[in-house]
């Protein structure tokens, strides 16, 4: 079977295989449909076949009546910010985020500016399915696209209403940034330049391929690494194609796990103010201790970004993220936001005047290992299920099936899952040290495989 | 009568109702197997405003793109633009989204082969087999192109015409020309045409924004405000377009309109005074042309009805001028497409040598005494009413290379099916219009005795 995913994230497939101008341009009719008619924003990001995506996303909401506002290429926040702001009705990006460049995707945003919950998703894809769409007769139809290019300035605006600006620029710290050439590339520079900072920018070309996976991990960083050393910088940061994860290269130029990002994140947030934290049940058990330093509670969601905004405003969150590097900053918006994380993190290191690494050293020391299990799509959730019915009855184990199955020891843990994205189980485990993560990875692999 | 179909999908491309029928993944497929067809290679595409235009523009974007192919991006312009553009760039073919002279409800596409020519019936029936077979080339998608856009097609198209043709002689006083753009695709493109010729322009419906200030066909009966402001401004010349600006209605300075038939007349008469050769036209266009040709010693051959046809044969015969008679010019030293700008260029030229007005240009023209008219015929008949008139007519001369083609007395008559509605179409020309209308009336009266005597089951 070929690699397509419909669900929660959106609809994500292979262009070139499954993923077709057939399938992008019905899913946008079935959106205009959901949503009724009226303002719709459209992004990319920088991949290839963005622009084919993109007309057939437009075609789909403009035969459905919709009128069309693209706003180019601009991270998915930036996006989701302008819904509200410009009173759309919703918005689609055209991004597969942290996936290769022959990937592409539609992210689903509803008029708050949050992608679609899942109960919303599943009325969509029920929406699809029946296939019976609004079409807009030739005197009701929008004769043009309209354009907005006034979208990154406002993302700068609410950016800069969560940050003290003038203690960064006081400070003007050297920053790396990579860019990733993906749409991040029309914002982040523009933002660290407002923050006073000395910005080495590389991968800053929205017309440029991907130089590496745009997926922020430490082994697609070693470049920023390398520049973060070589021009002395205090801190540098690693994006996606999109704007929603972030990675960070320390100041001795030590590329770090995208697990740290929120839990640093976390750090600096609850010092400053405690309150509840949102994150999945996969994340690092690094942010429940750092949350208890400071009596804060932590909320475990399922994965997947919709359950981390709906939990951030349900519980009135002072931080919300995912350890796959995404950070929600509510003063901003209740969704991940790399942009947002950034501010952030420069402001500590501003106002505190302590460097990155000082920071890290005091996050707790776990070790957490990321594998998977290629899976047929057929046979995921089958395979998934005999894992939950052979690791049920074992003894002195807490099972929480919150998001496939994660099993926790006093001494650790380890989730299996089916990936929203791609055809895979992934197995996430946690411990002390690498031999035990190990060990408990090697433990849920082997009861996979059964 | 059955309901008229709102989806026309055909050799010569596919034609439906935006709100109806044509929809998006519809429009997206038919692009993938264009795409397919010419090997995602590079495409021009350029639209004409109607409303529909931005909506299916998106999709052929899609659906080029996601087979590979590069897209040159015209934006609207005439469709004999984007003709001319994917000779220019040597492209491998094109695609024009216009229902042409259709009400505002239709859109279409219509497809350019690399010779700058609408596909052949057997290219088109090749394009239709891989469409329905649904087997799309697709590209990775980490190797897909942008759009090119080309905001500058149309200086180009008016720069090889006045390359062409040059400019008006110099005059005492300049031409005076009323153009009636329909809001169409030559809203632009035909002012900037005129004024590059030395022509004052005033334009009228030359807003390109998809309203339909008349209906589109530049039939006398729509030129009503055309025919109004030539006589208000005392102008020399009018001119009519249709929505997608390939063809042309002149309109004299008495502000009477000469017909739709009298457009390629006016321009070949012109074109066999200084460049003398063969004119090719369709069966149905009037044999005023032949008169025409013949004063300049030259030949008229004749093709089936549609511009595709007359195009290839005009390859074939290397005709200096052809086109069809409702307006359709096409002059290969431009274009090898149904051209208004042509049209226009040529008619002036035609006024500023001949140094008469228009309407004394086209009283010493051989007379038009021609009529069209539509014959209800359901769709099964059809076939037993052309048998039949071939049976009744052997002893004539008669040419059934599309439809039957009669020679009469002084006259012909000219009895072809329709592709989209359940009737013939018949059109008839002799000495006189009472004549042409008396010979339209009998052959009119005999197919639907035929059809009442044995009615269809």
């Amino acid at each position: 079977m070929q690699p397509l995913k419909i669900g929660i994230g959106g609809v994500r497939g292979l262009v070139g295989q499954t993923f077709t101008p057939e399938l992008a341009a019905g899913f946008a009719q079935a959106f205009a449909t959901y949503l009724d008619g009226g303002r719709v924003l459209v992004c990319r990001d920088t991949r290839p076949s963005g622009p084919m995506v993109t007309a057939a996303v437009t075609a789909g909401l403009l035969a459905a009546g919709c009128e069309v506002v693209d706003l180019g290429i601009v991270p998915t926040p930036t996006l989701q910010l302008a819904v509200p702001w410009l009173d759309a009705r919703g918005g689609v990006a055209v991004t597969a985020g942290h996936n290769p460049a022959g990937w592409n995707a539609l992210k689903f945003v509803r008029a708050d500016g949050l992608y679609l919950n899942h109960v919303q998703a599943e009325e969509l894809l029920d929406v699809y399915h029946q296939g019976e769409f609004i079409k807009a007769t030739w005197d009701r139809i929008a004769r043009a696209v309209a354009r907005r290019d006034d979208v990154v300035a406002h993302h700068l605006e609410a950016l800069a209403r969560a940050v003290d600006v003038e203690a960064v620029r006081a400070r003007r710290l050297r920053v790396a940034v990579d860019c990733t050439n993906g749409a991040c590339a029309a914002l982040v520079p523009r933002w660290l330049t407002a923050l006073g900072c000395d910005v080495v920018a590389i991968n800053d070309d929205l017309a440029a391929p991907f130089p590496h996976d745009p997926e922020p991990r430490p082994d697609t960083m070693p470049q920023a690494a390398a520049v973060v050393r070589a021009s002395g910088a205090d801190i540098g940061f690693v994006h996606d194609a999109d704007g929603e994860r972030l990675g960070l290269v320390d100041e001795t130029g030590r590329a770090l796990s995208e697990e740290l990002t929120l839990a640093l994140a976390a750090a600096i947030r609850l010092e400053r103010r405690a309150g509840p934290v949102v994150t999945n049940v996969s994340t690092t058990g690094a942010i429940e201790a750092i949350a208890a330093r400071h009596g804060a509670p932590v909320v475990r969601t399922p994965v997947g970004q919709a359950y981390i905004s709906e939990a951030i405003l349900e519980h009135g969150a002072v931080i919300g993220g995912e350890g796959n590097g995404g950070v929600a900053v509510p003063e901003v918006q209740a969704t991940h936001d790399s942009a947002a994380a950034i501010g952030l993190l420069l402001e500590h290191l501003a106002t505190s005047g302590r460097p990155l690494s000082a920071l890290v050293a005091e996050l707790p020391a776990l070790v957490m290992t990321k594998t998977h299990v290629a899976v047929a799509p057929d046979v995921i959730y089958s395979t998934l299920g005999e894992f939950r019915r052979a690791v049920e009855d074992e003894r002195g184990v807490e099972v929480d099936t919150t998001d496939g199955v994660k099993i926790v020891w006093p001494d650790g843990w380890v989730h299996v899952r089916a990936s929203n994205t791609e055809s895979m189980i992934r197995i996430i485990a946690e411990a002390g040290s690498r031999a035990r993560a190990a060990a408990l990875a090697d433990w849920a692999r082997d009861r996979l495989r059964r | 009568m059955r309901a008229i179909p709102t989806l026309k999908i055909g050799i010569s491309g596919v034609r439906g109702v935006v709100g109806d029928s044509l929809t998006p993944v519809l429009l997206a497929r038919f692009a993938q197997a264009f795409g397919t067809y010419v090997g995602g290679g590079r495409v021009v595409i350029g639209r004409d405003p109607r409303t529909s235009g931005e909506m299916v523009w998106q999709a052929v974007v899609a659906g080029l793109l996601s087979t590979g192919c590069r897209i040159v991006d015209l934006g609207v312009c005439p469709t004999p633009t984007v003709q001319l553009l994917v000779r220019r760039l040597e492209a491998h073919g094109g695609i024009a989204v216009t229902a042409s002279h259709n009400p505002p409800e239709w859109n279409a596409l219509k497809f350019v082969g690399a010779d700058g020519l609408f596909l052949s019936a057997e290219r088109g029936r090749e394009l239709l087999d891989i469409y329905h077979q649904g087997d799309y080339v697709k590209a990775e998608g980490a190797r897909m192109r942008p759009v090119e856009a080309r905001p500058d097609a149309v200086d180009v198209h008016v720069g090889a015409i006045l390359e062409a043709l040059g400019p008006l002689p110099a005059a005492r006083r300049p031409l005076r020309v009323v153009l009636d753009a329909c809001n169409g695709a030559g809203s632009t493109a035909g002012p900037r045409l005129l004024e590059a010729l030395g022509a004052e322009t005033i334009a009228i419906n030359a807003t390109p924004d998809g309203s339909f200030p008349r209906p589109a066909e530049p039939a006398p009966e729509n030129l009503a405000a055309l025919c109004e402001a030539v006589r208000a401004h005392g102008a020399d010349a009018g001119f009519a377009q249709d929505m997608d600006a390939d063809r042309l209605a002149v309109v004299a300075e008495t502000g009477e309109p000469v017909g739709e038939e009298y457009t390629l007349v006016l321009a070949a008469s012109h074109v066999l005074a200084t460049t003398p050769g063969t004119v090719v036209t369709n069966l149905a266009t009037t044999h005023a042309l032949d008169a025409v040709a013949a004063r300049a010693g030259c030949r008229v051959v004749r093709s089936k009805v549609g511009e595709a046809h007359v195009a290839g044969a005009m390859l074939r015969e290397r005709a200096v001028i052809g086109g069809e008679g409702n307006g359709g010019v096409i002059y290969p030293r431009v274009n090898f497409a149904r051209d208004s700008l042509v049209g226009m260029a040529l008619v002036l030229h035609l006024v500023a040598a001949a140094r008469r007005p228009v309407s004394g240009i086209v009283a010493a023209l051989p007379p038009v005494h021609l009529v069209k008219r539509q014959v209800p015929c359901p769709s099964d008949r059809i076939g037993a009413v052309l048998a039949r008139l071939r049976r009744e007519h052997a002893g004539d001369r008669v040419d059934a290379s599309d439809g039957v083609k009669v020679w009469t007395g002084d006259g012909w008559f000219l009895v072809r099916p329709s592709n989209t509605e359940p009737i013939v179409r018949l059109v008839a020309e002799a000495g006189s219009d009472e004549a042409a209308e008396r010979l339209a009336a009998s052959v009119a009266g005999r197919i639907a005795g035929w059809l009442d005597a044995s009615p269809a089951r």
